[in-house]
Protein backbone atom coordinates (compact mmCIF):
# COMPACT_ATOMS: atom_id res chain seq x y z
CA UNK A 1 0.00 0.00 0.00
CA UNK A 2 1.12 3.33 -0.61
CA UNK A 3 3.05 5.68 2.00
CA UNK A 4 0.21 8.70 0.97
CA UNK A 5 -2.34 6.13 1.51
CA UNK A 6 -1.05 4.62 5.01
CA UNK A 7 -0.73 8.23 6.18
CA UNK A 8 -3.83 8.93 5.35
CA UNK A 9 -5.61 6.14 6.81
CA UNK A 10 -3.76 6.88 10.37
CA UNK A 11 -4.95 10.44 10.16
CA UNK A 12 -9.03 8.95 9.19
CA UNK A 13 -8.88 7.32 12.13
CA UNK A 14 -7.58 9.56 14.66
CA UNK A 15 -10.27 12.20 12.74
CA UNK A 16 -12.78 9.76 13.13
CA UNK A 17 -11.94 9.56 17.27
CA UNK A 18 -9.21 6.45 18.04
CA UNK A 19 -6.97 7.87 20.29
CA UNK A 20 -4.58 4.89 20.72
CA UNK A 21 -2.31 2.57 18.33
CA UNK A 22 -0.33 0.41 20.26
CA UNK A 23 1.42 -2.91 18.65
CA UNK A 24 4.79 -4.18 17.15
CA UNK A 25 5.65 -2.61 13.61
CA UNK A 26 5.82 -4.54 10.45
CA UNK A 27 7.68 -2.78 7.21
CA UNK A 28 3.88 -3.14 5.30
CA UNK A 29 2.62 -0.82 7.53
CA UNK A 30 5.74 1.66 7.96
CA UNK A 31 4.30 4.78 7.13
CA UNK A 32 1.35 4.23 9.22
CA UNK A 33 2.89 3.73 11.90
CA UNK A 34 5.56 6.46 11.30
CA UNK A 35 2.68 8.68 10.58
CA UNK A 36 1.57 8.32 14.03
CA UNK A 37 5.14 8.08 15.57
CA UNK A 38 5.22 11.53 14.29
CA UNK A 39 1.73 12.85 15.95
CA UNK A 40 3.13 10.73 18.87
CA UNK A 41 0.28 8.67 19.70
CA UNK A 42 1.75 5.36 18.99
CA UNK A 43 3.26 3.05 21.98
CA UNK A 44 5.54 0.20 20.70
CA UNK A 45 4.94 -3.06 23.07
CA UNK A 46 6.91 -5.67 23.67
CA UNK A 47 4.83 -8.33 22.56
CA UNK A 48 1.57 -8.39 20.77
CA UNK A 49 -0.18 -9.66 23.40
CA UNK A 50 0.92 -7.14 25.59
CA UNK A 51 -0.32 -4.30 23.11
CA UNK A 52 -3.28 -5.93 23.46
CA UNK A 53 -3.58 -5.98 27.05
CA UNK A 54 -2.49 -2.25 26.88
CA UNK A 55 -5.25 -1.66 24.89
CA UNK A 56 -7.97 -3.80 26.66
CA UNK A 57 -7.31 -1.21 29.36
CA UNK A 58 -7.72 1.86 27.48
CA UNK A 59 -10.70 0.40 26.00
CA UNK A 60 -12.52 -0.47 29.28
CA UNK A 61 -11.40 3.22 29.94
CA UNK A 62 -13.81 4.34 26.73
CA UNK A 63 -11.14 5.67 24.86
CA UNK A 64 -11.15 3.86 21.47
CA UNK A 65 -7.99 1.65 20.45
CA UNK A 66 -6.41 0.25 17.72
CA UNK A 67 -3.51 -2.81 17.69
CA UNK A 68 -1.03 -3.39 14.93
CA UNK A 69 1.19 -6.09 14.42
CA UNK A 70 2.12 -8.15 11.50
CA UNK A 71 0.43 -11.72 10.55
CA UNK A 72 3.23 -13.78 12.79
CA UNK A 73 2.25 -11.31 15.69
CA UNK A 74 -1.56 -12.17 14.89
CA UNK A 75 -0.57 -15.71 15.44
CA UNK A 76 1.02 -15.00 18.56
CA UNK A 77 -2.29 -13.43 19.98
CA UNK A 78 -4.70 -16.48 19.15
CA UNK A 79 -5.20 -17.21 22.67
CA UNK A 80 -5.09 -13.34 23.73
CA UNK A 81 -8.35 -12.81 21.46
CA UNK A 82 -9.92 -15.36 22.80
CA UNK A 83 -9.49 -15.90 26.45
CA UNK A 84 -9.77 -11.90 26.69
CA UNK A 85 -10.86 -9.84 23.75
CA UNK A 86 -13.50 -12.23 22.81
CA UNK A 87 -14.59 -13.35 26.28
CA UNK A 88 -14.95 -9.87 27.52
CA UNK A 89 -16.13 -8.53 24.32
CA UNK A 90 -13.50 -5.73 24.20
CA UNK A 91 -14.36 -3.51 21.34
CA UNK A 92 -10.59 -3.00 19.17
CA UNK A 93 -9.45 -2.75 15.99
CA UNK A 94 -6.76 -5.14 14.67
CA UNK A 95 -4.44 -3.86 11.49
CA UNK A 96 -2.86 -7.22 10.82
CA UNK A 97 -0.12 -7.70 7.45
CA UNK A 98 -0.66 -10.22 5.43
CA UNK A 99 2.98 -11.93 4.81
CA UNK A 100 3.23 -14.40 2.71
CA UNK A 101 0.31 -12.83 0.48
CA UNK A 102 3.05 -12.80 -2.10
CA UNK A 103 4.02 -16.47 -3.30
CA UNK A 104 7.87 -14.99 -3.19
CA UNK A 105 7.91 -13.18 0.17
CA UNK A 106 10.60 -14.61 2.51
CA UNK A 107 10.02 -18.43 3.33
CA UNK A 108 9.04 -17.99 7.42
CA UNK A 109 6.07 -16.17 5.57
CA UNK A 110 4.69 -18.53 3.58
CA UNK A 111 2.32 -21.16 6.11
CA UNK A 112 1.26 -18.11 8.18
CA UNK A 113 0.34 -16.21 4.80
CA UNK A 114 -1.59 -19.35 3.57
CA UNK A 115 -3.54 -20.28 6.93
CA UNK A 116 -4.56 -16.60 7.79
CA UNK A 117 -7.56 -16.27 6.43
CA UNK A 118 -8.87 -19.45 7.91
CA UNK A 119 -7.39 -18.88 11.31
CA UNK A 120 -9.54 -15.72 10.95
CA UNK A 121 -12.53 -17.19 10.29
CA UNK A 122 -11.75 -20.03 12.54
CA UNK A 123 -11.88 -17.26 15.13
CA UNK A 124 -15.01 -15.42 13.50
CA UNK A 125 -12.89 -12.05 13.99
CA UNK A 126 -14.56 -10.34 10.88
CA UNK A 127 -12.36 -8.64 8.93
CA UNK A 128 -11.58 -6.39 5.50
CA UNK A 129 -9.10 -6.24 3.08
CA UNK A 130 -7.68 -2.79 2.89
CA UNK A 131 -7.09 -1.36 -0.96
CA UNK A 132 -5.70 1.69 -2.27
CA UNK A 133 -9.22 3.28 -4.06
CA UNK A 134 -12.04 1.94 -1.55
CA UNK A 135 -9.85 2.23 2.05
CA UNK A 136 -11.99 4.89 3.57
CA UNK A 137 -14.93 2.62 3.39
CA UNK A 138 -12.81 -0.19 4.97
CA UNK A 139 -11.76 1.92 7.79
CA UNK A 140 -15.33 3.24 8.59
CA UNK A 141 -16.68 -0.32 8.43
CA UNK A 142 -14.30 -1.03 11.25
CA UNK A 143 -15.23 2.00 13.13
CA UNK A 144 -18.86 0.94 13.25
CA UNK A 145 -18.06 -2.42 14.44
CA UNK A 146 -16.10 -1.02 18.03
CA UNK A 147 -19.19 1.62 18.50
CA UNK A 148 -21.34 -1.50 17.98
CA UNK A 149 -18.78 -3.14 20.99
CA UNK A 150 -17.57 -5.71 18.49
CA UNK A 151 -13.92 -5.99 17.79
CA UNK A 152 -12.78 -6.92 14.12
CA UNK A 153 -9.48 -6.86 12.01
CA UNK A 154 -8.64 -4.83 8.97
CA UNK A 155 -5.78 -6.79 6.64
CA UNK A 156 -3.28 -4.98 4.89
CA UNK A 157 -1.27 -6.98 2.01
CA UNK A 158 2.32 -7.29 1.77
CA UNK A 159 2.08 -6.68 -2.04
CA UNK A 160 6.21 -5.67 -2.22
CA UNK A 161 8.91 -7.50 -2.20
CA UNK A 162 12.48 -6.11 -0.43
CA UNK B 1 1.93 -15.07 55.64
CA UNK B 2 -0.40 -16.63 52.53
CA UNK B 3 -1.74 -15.37 49.15
CA UNK B 4 -5.39 -14.56 50.64
CA UNK B 5 -3.92 -12.85 54.24
CA UNK B 6 -1.60 -10.59 51.85
CA UNK B 7 -4.91 -10.02 49.45
CA UNK B 8 -6.90 -9.45 52.80
CA UNK B 9 -4.09 -6.67 54.34
CA UNK B 10 -4.31 -4.83 51.03
CA UNK B 11 -7.66 -4.99 50.25
CA UNK B 12 -8.41 -2.95 53.59
CA UNK B 13 -6.57 0.10 52.74
CA UNK B 14 -8.48 0.13 49.38
CA UNK B 15 -10.66 3.01 48.47
CA UNK B 16 -11.41 4.37 44.76
CA UNK B 17 -8.69 1.99 43.37
CA UNK B 18 -9.30 0.13 40.37
CA UNK B 19 -8.09 -3.52 40.85
CA UNK B 20 -6.52 -5.67 38.13
CA UNK B 21 -6.25 -9.51 39.31
CA UNK B 22 -4.59 -11.80 37.71
CA UNK B 23 -5.86 -15.20 36.70
CA UNK B 24 -6.18 -18.20 38.95
CA UNK B 25 -6.19 -18.07 42.79
CA UNK B 26 -5.03 -14.40 42.35
CA UNK B 27 -8.68 -13.70 41.05
CA UNK B 28 -10.67 -16.18 43.23
CA UNK B 29 -8.75 -15.26 46.48
CA UNK B 30 -9.68 -11.12 45.75
CA UNK B 31 -13.40 -12.25 44.84
CA UNK B 32 -13.44 -14.12 48.30
CA UNK B 33 -12.03 -11.67 50.09
CA UNK B 34 -13.33 -8.32 48.73
CA UNK B 35 -15.37 -8.32 45.37
CA UNK B 36 -16.14 -4.91 44.51
CA UNK B 37 -17.19 -3.17 41.41
CA UNK B 38 -13.92 -1.59 40.83
CA UNK B 39 -12.15 -5.26 40.57
CA UNK B 40 -11.29 -7.05 37.16
CA UNK B 41 -11.03 -10.28 37.35
CA UNK B 42 -9.04 -11.41 34.53
CA UNK B 43 -9.62 -14.94 34.25
CA UNK B 44 -7.75 -15.94 31.13
CA UNK B 45 -4.91 -14.50 29.05
CA UNK B 46 -2.45 -15.55 31.72
CA UNK B 47 0.24 -12.80 32.00
CA UNK B 48 -1.63 -9.53 31.10
CA UNK B 49 -2.71 -8.07 34.05
CA UNK B 50 -0.09 -5.97 34.33
CA UNK B 51 -0.64 -4.79 30.18
CA UNK B 52 -4.31 -4.14 31.15
CA UNK B 53 -3.27 -2.15 34.13
CA UNK B 54 -0.91 0.10 32.27
CA UNK B 55 -3.28 0.92 29.88
CA UNK B 56 -5.53 1.91 32.40
CA UNK B 57 -2.88 3.98 34.58
CA UNK B 58 -2.33 6.24 31.76
CA UNK B 59 -5.94 6.59 30.82
CA UNK B 60 -7.06 7.37 34.28
CA UNK B 61 -4.48 9.54 35.92
CA UNK B 62 -6.38 10.80 38.44
CA UNK B 63 -7.00 7.25 40.35
CA UNK B 64 -4.60 5.01 41.33
CA UNK B 65 -4.58 1.23 39.80
CA UNK B 66 -3.40 -1.20 41.28
CA UNK B 67 -2.65 -4.53 39.60
CA UNK B 68 -2.42 -8.31 41.83
CA UNK B 69 -0.09 -10.83 40.04
CA UNK B 70 1.55 -14.02 40.68
CA UNK B 71 5.56 -14.77 39.87
CA UNK B 72 4.26 -16.91 37.17
CA UNK B 73 2.25 -14.45 35.90
CA UNK B 74 4.79 -11.47 35.43
CA UNK B 75 7.34 -14.03 34.10
CA UNK B 76 5.36 -14.57 31.18
CA UNK B 77 5.25 -10.75 30.22
CA UNK B 78 8.30 -9.53 31.42
CA UNK B 79 8.82 -7.09 28.52
CA UNK B 80 5.60 -5.37 30.37
CA UNK B 81 8.23 -4.09 33.18
CA UNK B 82 9.90 -2.59 30.58
CA UNK B 83 6.79 -0.87 28.78
CA UNK B 84 5.99 0.56 31.99
CA UNK B 85 9.08 1.74 33.22
CA UNK B 86 9.72 3.11 30.17
CA UNK B 87 6.33 4.83 30.26
CA UNK B 88 6.38 5.38 34.09
CA UNK B 89 2.87 5.49 35.02
CA UNK B 90 3.12 7.39 38.40
CA UNK B 91 -0.54 6.11 39.26
CA UNK B 92 0.71 2.24 38.91
CA UNK B 93 1.22 0.11 41.52
CA UNK B 94 2.57 -3.43 41.00
CA UNK B 95 1.83 -6.21 43.48
CA UNK B 96 3.53 -9.29 42.84
CA UNK B 97 2.15 -12.61 45.40
CA UNK B 98 5.19 -14.58 44.77
CA UNK B 99 5.26 -18.01 46.12
CA UNK B 100 7.81 -19.49 43.43
CA UNK B 101 5.65 -21.80 42.29
CA UNK B 102 2.13 -22.13 39.46
CA UNK B 103 -0.08 -23.16 42.56
CA UNK B 104 -3.01 -23.38 40.89
CA UNK B 105 -2.06 -25.77 38.34
CA UNK B 106 -0.42 -28.30 40.97
CA UNK B 107 2.57 -26.57 42.79
CA UNK B 108 4.87 -26.86 39.88
CA UNK B 109 8.40 -24.35 40.38
CA UNK B 110 8.68 -20.92 38.04
CA UNK B 111 12.25 -19.38 38.23
CA UNK B 112 11.42 -16.54 40.95
CA UNK B 113 13.60 -18.40 43.59
CA UNK B 114 16.56 -17.82 41.35
CA UNK B 115 16.19 -14.79 39.60
CA UNK B 116 14.76 -11.76 41.27
CA UNK B 117 11.69 -9.94 40.22
CA UNK B 118 12.20 -7.24 42.32
CA UNK B 119 15.63 -6.32 40.88
CA UNK B 120 14.46 -6.22 37.18
CA UNK B 121 11.69 -4.43 38.25
CA UNK B 122 14.18 -1.66 39.74
CA UNK B 123 16.24 -1.67 36.33
CA UNK B 124 12.99 -0.68 34.63
CA UNK B 125 12.67 2.20 36.88
CA UNK B 126 10.69 1.05 39.00
CA UNK B 127 10.24 2.35 43.27
CA UNK B 128 10.80 -1.51 44.59
CA UNK B 129 9.41 -2.82 47.50
CA UNK B 130 9.86 -6.35 48.84
CA UNK B 131 8.25 -7.74 51.68
CA UNK B 132 7.77 -10.93 53.66
CA UNK B 133 5.90 -10.58 56.64
CA UNK B 134 2.36 -8.58 57.71
CA UNK B 135 3.47 -6.02 59.53
CA UNK B 136 6.45 -4.68 57.01
CA UNK B 137 3.35 -4.86 54.04
CA UNK B 138 1.02 -2.62 56.35
CA UNK B 139 3.51 -0.26 56.57
CA UNK B 140 4.39 -0.65 52.86
CA UNK B 141 0.57 -0.14 52.14
CA UNK B 142 1.09 3.33 54.19
CA UNK B 143 4.11 4.83 53.02
CA UNK B 144 2.80 4.54 49.05
CA UNK B 145 0.88 7.32 47.07
CA UNK B 146 -0.03 8.21 43.54
CA UNK B 147 3.06 10.24 42.61
CA UNK B 148 5.41 7.66 43.48
CA UNK B 149 4.59 4.97 40.80
CA UNK B 150 5.37 2.85 38.83
CA UNK B 151 6.13 1.00 42.01
CA UNK B 152 6.44 -2.80 42.70
CA UNK B 153 5.98 -4.72 45.89
CA UNK B 154 7.32 -8.10 46.06
CA UNK B 155 5.19 -10.13 48.75
CA UNK B 156 6.55 -13.53 49.47
CA UNK B 157 4.31 -16.18 50.28
CA UNK B 158 3.38 -19.32 51.02
CA UNK B 159 2.06 -22.39 49.71
CA UNK B 160 -1.51 -22.80 51.17
CA UNK B 161 -3.77 -25.79 50.99
CA UNK B 162 -7.24 -23.22 50.99
CA UNK B 163 -8.83 -22.83 47.98
CA UNK B 164 -11.52 -19.69 47.55
CA UNK B 165 -14.63 -20.25 45.47
CA UNK B 166 -14.76 -19.76 41.75
CA UNK B 167 -15.45 -16.46 40.60
CA UNK B 168 -19.71 -16.75 39.55
CA UNK B 169 -20.36 -13.82 37.62
CA UNK B 170 -19.86 -13.46 33.77
CA UNK B 171 -17.08 -11.92 32.18
CA UNK B 172 -19.41 -9.49 30.20
CA UNK B 173 -20.95 -8.52 33.62
CA UNK B 174 -17.10 -7.87 35.40
CA UNK B 175 -16.16 -5.58 32.52
CA UNK B 176 -19.50 -3.57 32.55
CA UNK B 177 -19.69 -3.02 35.99
CA UNK B 178 -16.15 -2.34 35.99
CA UNK B 179 -16.66 0.03 33.50
CA UNK B 180 -19.38 2.06 35.66
CA UNK B 181 -16.90 2.33 37.91
CA UNK B 182 -14.95 4.04 36.07
CA UNK B 183 -16.98 6.77 34.60
CA UNK B 184 -17.95 7.76 38.23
Amino acid sequence: MKEYTQREIFNYFVKKGVENFIGVPDSTMKYFVDQGLKKKRVIIATREEEAIGIATGMSLSKSPSLVFMQNAGFANSLSTITSLVQLYQIPLIFLISWRGYLKNDAPEHTKIGRIQPSLLKSLNLKSKILSENFWKKECSWALNKIRDGQSCALIIRRDFLD
Amino acid sequence: MIRKEAIEIVSKTLKNQLVVSANGYISRDLFEVCDRLANFYMIGSMGLASSIGLGLALKNPKKMIYIFDGDGNILMNLGSLVTIGSLKPKNLVHFVFDNGMHESTGGQPTSSKNVRIDSMAKMANFKVFHTYTKNHLESILKKINDKMGPIIILIKIERSDHISKRIDISPTLIKTRFMKTIRN
